[in-house]
């Protein structure tokens, strides 16, 4: 390297031999390319040759090529290698010039088809010739030049009637799309040019020539090669030299030189990095750290886009935050500089701002937003690691850096907050503490308080926040409750309705089951969820089934069920959650909206266990259907309602199956237990879901199993009941308590109940201590029957007179000219209501079961609207 | 109109509400909901309730000295010097009140003086016979006629508020009234129905104040049309004024229990007052007696209630809901009569329930045995007659 430096140095002549074959190495691939142009020409005049105009040029563009051939030729082997250098750039400026000259010659014979050809052979070549340097001015020119033409043109073909043929039309409309978008890379050059024609022209040639002295130094320091993309700062670099190039004074040009090569192609990142840690070392004051602290970290986020990957390396993240960190400590220290959006650029490199004692210096940037897309990177990296290994709890354990720095930006943000209340910043302040309550609300409490007491190390001791004060962090409900309240203050939209499902959320977890329930009804978010965005529409699914969760871990199987249903009766939890998606066979998903999808999971620390979600779903439907089909199988004639679709369908699977092993997963273990619930044999039933292994992941295992316990006895009693009342006359209580082993004032209540809900046929005899069953209530056989005979005739007479309606809609007065149709509609109608009456009144079974009538109805409701 | 009692007030009812209750007697004073309520009322409002209190036990320092922080914001400047005198134990009225009872005659005469012309026009037959329905119209006639400008308008608000915080309610009553009829002020307005609500509760003419009852329901509905939570909060402080004549006035409690059952309301006890569901409750199981010729409503308002008791219990319970709970819901009769005769305690030493007491032991020994043929075959009478105490009378 310090070979070459020092070549550098002197004159390029005396570059080494290494440096020959790199130079003829390109002289090849100059050969190469030069084919492919020929070639591409070549075909240019096959498909120009319909068009009479075309021929001459395609002769003088043969005689081009011979022309280059043979000087190629002739200097390949004549000239030295530094004239070979010059050969290889100037036979492309030649072929340039070429290109140039043909659009010309075109554009006098306004002939679109041939520009529109050149127009692209041009770009082509230029961004090989750009490749090394600026722009040449004479292709600044003929791009100029052929924009100021196709406007002509343009106006011109507005006023003339004449049309254009196809293909010239063709060619024009393909060069007016063209060119804007390719001008816009150009537009400085373009001015320049156009300001004054000549001398641009004339600079040109000086500008070449130095070009061509330094380009053996930007091969050898790579620090310089990413500059050379602007040429100013080319010129700094070169004329100071190595030693001086990172002085304090430099530094905001160098930032400046970075900010502009953002975005561009061939850019490395990674050594602008290096440059800008080089420029922290030697930064001086807080406003030059504050400003490469901010480019650098922004150079990093932007690492993303180059790679393949779509998240940044955990290196680099590290590296981002504890830059971020710093720039945090820095602008905590110095209260003088402040960074804002939306604040004036410095506009000078070379001198800095002093800062007035008293006034506040304002920095374009946001500290929000960097701590932001720190989030998310995190979160995305989260999503691409395998959940199962140590690689996924080492980065998740970068999560608590990460809080402490969402942390200190609220106390930032909050700080600045207090001494300007404008809307911008009150909006980044609820940012940043919607961030932190989206860390937060998902944990147990445990969790959260080690989480905050780690924050609290972690920041400054002078620093405090106004909205969660220093002293609160032990106290995790009332931090939620602090942080939404804030929000619900200051914010509105989408951070408000976020906030509300986050602490809805939270109070779920912690068995707050009615505040839960109450919040949720009264934020009326299941009406207008469907205007939200996606992600804001998986957290109220996710907060939906934590209430039902809630709900089952208070006991309340019926709330639970209802809750949970809308979710996991639809077979699609994974994907209403965001925790995986499911590959459709014959899905017309395209890639772009699959790529979403993913982006949308959520990181697997975030999930709610399916396997569980889908155990309590089903257990809870356990409990209401079982009952109720043996209700329904002992009166036919009431409607078959379903509850659960889902608990149905793998019941009947079960059935259908000729041997049923032992239950070997936690569906297999709920469905028998069902079965043995139907039956009546409740201390199976207890046992079988007793076992299944899922339960030990809730918080208290033993209490879930005791309370399911419980419910299946309750449950089975009410099954046995409604199975085998058509075979007892009377029932003793004792030995119903005996068998289900209930209190028997327990049985009495129950029993009761079933009673004076009408559910069941019976009454109770105080003297014997007996339930005496009343028969001949229920409908015979051939009472039943012809109650569904009523029902059927019923419809169908409906549907018929609805058939008619449609038929004689078109003939307004079919109905007059003959009344005969409607009424008799009328007539049956009336008779069909009597029969329906008429049976049911002594059974009266149209109400609908005690159990589901009472209780969370309105939750269910509101849930499902 | 509806001042909110000061807190110190507040926290001193609070702590005599809240004895360590040990005797039977003190079951009452546990459900006390008086410390509830008194937020939700007018300060002139919770007066009556306070002197219900001070009549049941014997003459408490302490209830006196509520109602003296109670009244002290009030222009009732002659009855408070008299509390303070109680309080303090002293015959000599010291110097603040009696400058403040010339303040207040003296702006008394001020605000005579101003509305003197109105009220004169507003007494003239002629005047009132030229008026229509229309407000705007009816402004501009007294304007153009009889130069009555908006400011002599709004001194009628003005000195009818003046009037009731001095507590001669009737007049407040009748300025109000007149004031409504030509203000076009919409805010104002509604202060004055709400003032002349309260007015018309504390003469005691219940007619009217249903009427206003139905006013306050409709400007709730339609004024806060979209400002949810003021209309929350609207029908919270309806539901408690609306108290008064619920249990006062017999016509009045139909009316009312269909309004407290219609969903906007039932939704605003649940959210807001559940302890509101004791009155409503107590309202409904009092119906029984009278409510023979509907059977079908009863029963559907019986249902709704239970269905809310159901929901609220954890939230809200005290031995009347409680006994609603144990005879619908666990069907407990033997809980069901030990509420009862807890409910009986409380009905007893609450200001709004004390006259229906009776009543309601009465409605709810008859829901309890009827509940209880229902369910059985075969009853052993001297079980029910322990039940229901009472009722031998009772067969099958």
């Amino acid at each position: 390297m310090s070979r070459f430096f020092h070549g550098g140095g002197s004159d390029s002549e005396t570059s080494s031999s290494d440096e020959e074959e790199l130079y003829s190495d390109h002289e090849a691939g100059g050969d190469e390319e030069h084919s492919e142009s020929e070639s591409s020409s070549g075909e240019e005049d096959a498909s120009g040759d319909e068009d009479s105009s075309s021929e001459e040029e395609s002769k003088r563009k043969g005689a081009n090529r011979f022309f280059k051939n043979f000087s190629e030729s002739e200097e390949s082997g004549d000239e030295d290698r530094q004239t070979v250098v010059k050969s290889a750039k100037d036979k492309r400026l030649e072929e340039l010039e070429g290109t140039i000259k043909l659009i010309e010659n075109a554009e006098k014979i306004n002939d679109w088809a041939v520009i529109s050809a050149e127009f692209d052979k041009l770009n082509r070549q230029i961004v090989k010739v750009a490749h090394s340097g600026p722009a040449p001015r004479i292709y600044v020119k003929a791009i100029a030049d052929l924009e100021d033409f196709l406007n002509e043109t343009i106006a011109k073909q507005k006023v003339s009637i004449k049309k254009m043929n196809a293909n010239n039309a063709k060619g024009l409309n393909a060069v007016k799309q063209r060119i804007k978008k390719n001008n816009k890379d150009y537009a400085i050059e373009i001015e320049k040019y156009r300001a004054d024609k000549v001398e641009y022209m004339e600079g040109d040639e000086e500008e070449e020539v130095e070009v061509k002295v330094e380009r053996p130094r930007v091969r050898i320091d790579p620090l310089e090669a990413m500059s050379i993309a602007d040429d100013e700062g080319f010129s700094t670099v070169g004329r100071h030299g190595k030693a001086l190039q990172y002085t304090p004074e430099s530094i905001l040009k160098h930032l400046r030189l970075i900010v502009e090569s953002r975005g561009k192609k061939n850019t490395d990142r990674l050594e602008q990095i290096r440059t800008m840690e080089k420029l922290l070392e030697v930064a001086q004051n807080p406003y030059q750290r504050i400003r490469v602290y901010l480019t650098v970290i922004a150079t990093r986020f932007d690492l993303t886009s180059s790679s393949s990957s779509n998240h940044i390396s955990p290196e680099q993240w590290k590296f981002a935050e504890r830059e971020f960190s710093a720039l945090l400590s820095v602008l905590e220290d110095n209260r003088g500089y402040v960074v804002a959006e939306g604040a004036d650029e410095w506009e000078d490199d070379e001198k800095q701002p002093q800062p007035v004692p008293g006034e506040v210096l304002r920095i374009p940037g946001s500290v929000v937003s960097f701590v932001e897309r720190l989030d998310d990177e995190l979160t995305r990296s989260l999503q691409h690691i395998d959940p199962h290994t140590a690689e996924y709890i080492e980065r998740l354990s970068d999560e608590q850096a990460l809080y402490n720095n969402i942390v200190r930006t609220m106390l930032y943000v909050e700080g600045l907050g207090n001494t300007d209340k404008s809307e911008p910043r009150q909006d980044s302040i609820n940012r940043v503490v919607m961030r932190r309550l989206e860390h937060v609300y998902f944990k147990p409490s445990q969790v959260v308080t080690i989480l905050e007491d780690a924050v609290w190390k972690a920041i400054p001791s002078k620093m405090d926040s106004s909205i969660t004060p220093r002293g609160n962090s032990v106290d995790v409900p009332a931090l939620v409750q602090i942080l939404c309240n804030y929000l619900f203050k200051y914010s509105d939209g989408i951070i408000r309705a976020r906030a509300m499902l986050c602490q809805i959320y939270f109070l779920a977890l912690h068995d707050n089951y009615y505040r839960a329930r109450d919040l949720m009804l009264m934020s009326h978010l299941s009406e207008s969820i469907s205007n939200f965005d996606v992600s804001t529409q998986i957290l109220f699914n996710r907060t939906l089934v934590q209430i039902g969760l809630c709900a089952f871990r208070a006991g309340l199987i019926y709330e639970a069920q209802n809750t949970l249903s809308e979710i996991c009766g639809s077979g699609r939890q994974k994907e209403l959650l965001a925790q995986g998606i499911i590959l459709q066979r014959y899905s017309t998903v395209s890639p772009e909206q699959e790529k979403l999808e993913r982006q949308r999971q959520l990181p697997f620390h975030m999930h709610i266990n399916l396997e569980l979600l889908e155990c309590i779903y089903l257990t809870s439907s356990m409990f209401l259907e079982v009952p109720l089909m043996a209700q329904t199988s002992s009166t036919p004639e009431m409607k078959r309602r379903i509850i659960s679709k889902t608990f149905r369908r793998m019941l009947d699977y079960n059935e259908r199956q000729v041997f049923t092993g032992p239950p070997e997963n936690t569906r297999d273990g709920v469905i028998m237990s069902a079965k043995f619930l139907a039956t009546g044999d409740w201390k199976k039933a207890t046992e079988l879901l007793n076992s299944i292994k899922i339960w030990e992941l809730m918080v208290q295992p033993d209490k879930i199993k005791q309370m399911l316990a419980e419910q299946i006895q309750e449950e089975g009693l009410r099954t046995y009941l409604f199975t085998y009342a058509p075979f007892y006359d009377t029932l003793s209580i004792a030995t119903l308590s005996t068998m289900f082993e209930l209190p028997e004032k327990n049985i009495a209540a129950i029993v009761s109940r079933m009673i004076s809900h009408e559910e069941l046929a019976a009454a109770l005899d105080q003297v014997n201590d007996a339930i005496v069953f009343r028969k001949g209530v229920e409908l015979s056989r051939l009472q039943s029957q012809i109650v569904t005979l009523a029902d059927k005739s019923m419809s169908l007479l409906e549907a018929n007179e609805k058939t008619l309606e449609q038929r004689t809609q078109g003939m307004a007065n079919a109905f007059q000219r003959d009344q005969v149709p409607g009424g008799r509609g009328g007539r049956g109608q009336g008779r069909g209501g009597q029969t329906r009456g008429g049976p049911r009144l002594p059974g009266g079974q149209q109400r609908r079961p005690g159990g589901q009538q009472f209780g969370g109805g309105a939750l269910g409701g509101a849930i499902k609207a | 109109m509806v001042d909110k009692m000061p807190p110190s007030a507040e926290t001193l009812l609070k702590g005599a509400a809240a004895h360590p209750p040990k005797t039977v007697e003190e079951i009452a004073k546990e459900y006390d909901l008086l410390p509830k309520l008194i937020p939700y009322l007018d300060r002139h409002l919770v007066f009556p309730l306070l002197e219900f209190v001070s009549g049941q036990d014997d003459e408490n320092l302490e209830i006196i000295r509520a109602k003296y922080e109670l009244l002290k914001h009030t222009n009732m400047t002659d009855y408070v010097a008299n509390l303070w005198q109680d309080i303090h134990n002293s015959d000599s009225i010291p110097d603040e009140f009696v400058k403040k009872r010339e303040e207040v005659l003296a702006k008394l005469q001020q605000y005579q003086e101003e509305s003197a012309k109105i009220t004169e026009l507003l007494q003239d037959d002629d005047v009132v016979g030229n008026l229509r329905s229309d407000k705007v119209a009816n402004l501009k006639f007294l304007e153009e006629q009889h130069h009555v400008t908006v400011d002599m308008v709004n001194t009628l608000f003005e000195y009818g508020r003046f009037q009731y915080s001095c507590g001669s309610y009737g007049n407040a009553a009748e300025l109000l009234y007149q004031f409504r009829v030509l203000s076009t002020d919409n805010d104002k307005v509604s202060s004055a129905t709400w003032g002349k609500f309260a007015s018309e509760i504390l003469t005691t003419s219940w007619d009217a104040a249903m009427e206003e009852v139905q006013k306050v329901k409709d400007s709730i509905e339609t004024r806060l049309f979209n400002n949810p939570r003021a209309q929350l909060q609207h029908r919270t402080w309806l539901i408690h004024w609306s108290l008064f004549p619920f249990f006062n006035h017999d016509p009045a409690r139909d009316v009312l229990t269909d309004l407290f059952f219609s969903p906007a309301y039932i939704n605003t006890i649940q959210t807001s007052c559940p302890w509101t569901l004791r009155y409503l409750a107590a309202a409904v199981i009092t119906n029984r007696s009278r409510a023979h010729k509907n059977t079908s409503l009863y029963q559907k308002q019986l249902k709704d209630l239970i269905r809310v008791v159901r929901q609220e219990g954890y939230e809200y319970s005290d031995p009347i809901t409680d006994f609603v709970k144990a005879l619908y819901v666990n069907f407990d009769f033997q809980e069901a009569q030990k509420k009862l005769s807890e409910a009986e305690e409380v009905l007893r030493s609450d200001f709004f329930l004390v006259s229906t007491a009776d009543a309601f032991v009465e409605s709810a020994r008859h829901l309890i045995s009827e509940s209880y043929c229902k369910i059985h075959q075969r009853i052993d009478i001297k079980y029910v007659q322990k039940l229901t105490s009472i009722l031998r009378s009772i067969k099958y």
